[in-house]
């Protein structure tokens, strides 16, 4: 038990760092905002694209990936999104 | 959208940080809308105008 418990512990910092998302969210101008919508948009859309699109592969016969369990996905999706994000705050330079 | 901002903002010798903090938004936002890359919105507008009148 206190090892699952354990291993179960990087939980408790994920949402602290939710909290903090949602506060700094809430202290932004309009204009941030903004920019943080397009982007976490574009970045939960263009994840929802890569992993469906590698499912209907994977069922067309494409080798099911062993390294990539579902963990991956989050990151993902905040990867794609912190890579976004000063590409789109570029524009309103 | 084209408007007087920089203008105005360097009649009364103001930086493009002085005038965000005014108006309580970032100096990027300040510059996005000089440069008529953002419209702001409404109540911002309007804001702006009264901060840059009212400081006569």
């Amino acid at each position: 038990m206190a090892t699952h418990c354990s291993r179960a512990a990087p939980i408790v910092p994920i949402l602290f760092g939710l909290r903090t998302l949602s506060s700094s969210l809430n202290q932004m101008d309009e204009l941030q905002r903004r920019i943080q919508l397009n982007a976490i948009a574009f970045a939960a859309g263009t994840t929802g694209m890569i992993t469906v699109t590698y499912g209907f592969l994977e069922n067309a016969g494409f080798p099911h990936l062993l390294l990539f369990s579902w963990i991956w996905i989050f990151p993902m999706l905040i990867a794609i999104w912190g890579i976004n994000l000063p590409i789109i705050g570029w524009r309103y330079r | 959208m084209k408007n007087r901002l920089r203008v105005l903002r360097t009649e009364r010798r103001w930086f493009q940080a002085e005038l965000a903090e005014k108006l309580d938004v970032s100096r990027q936002t300040i510059n996005a809308i000089e440069t008529g890359k953002y419209s702001p919105s409404l109540p911002l507008a309007f804001q702006n105008r009264w901060s840059v009148r009212t400081a006569n």
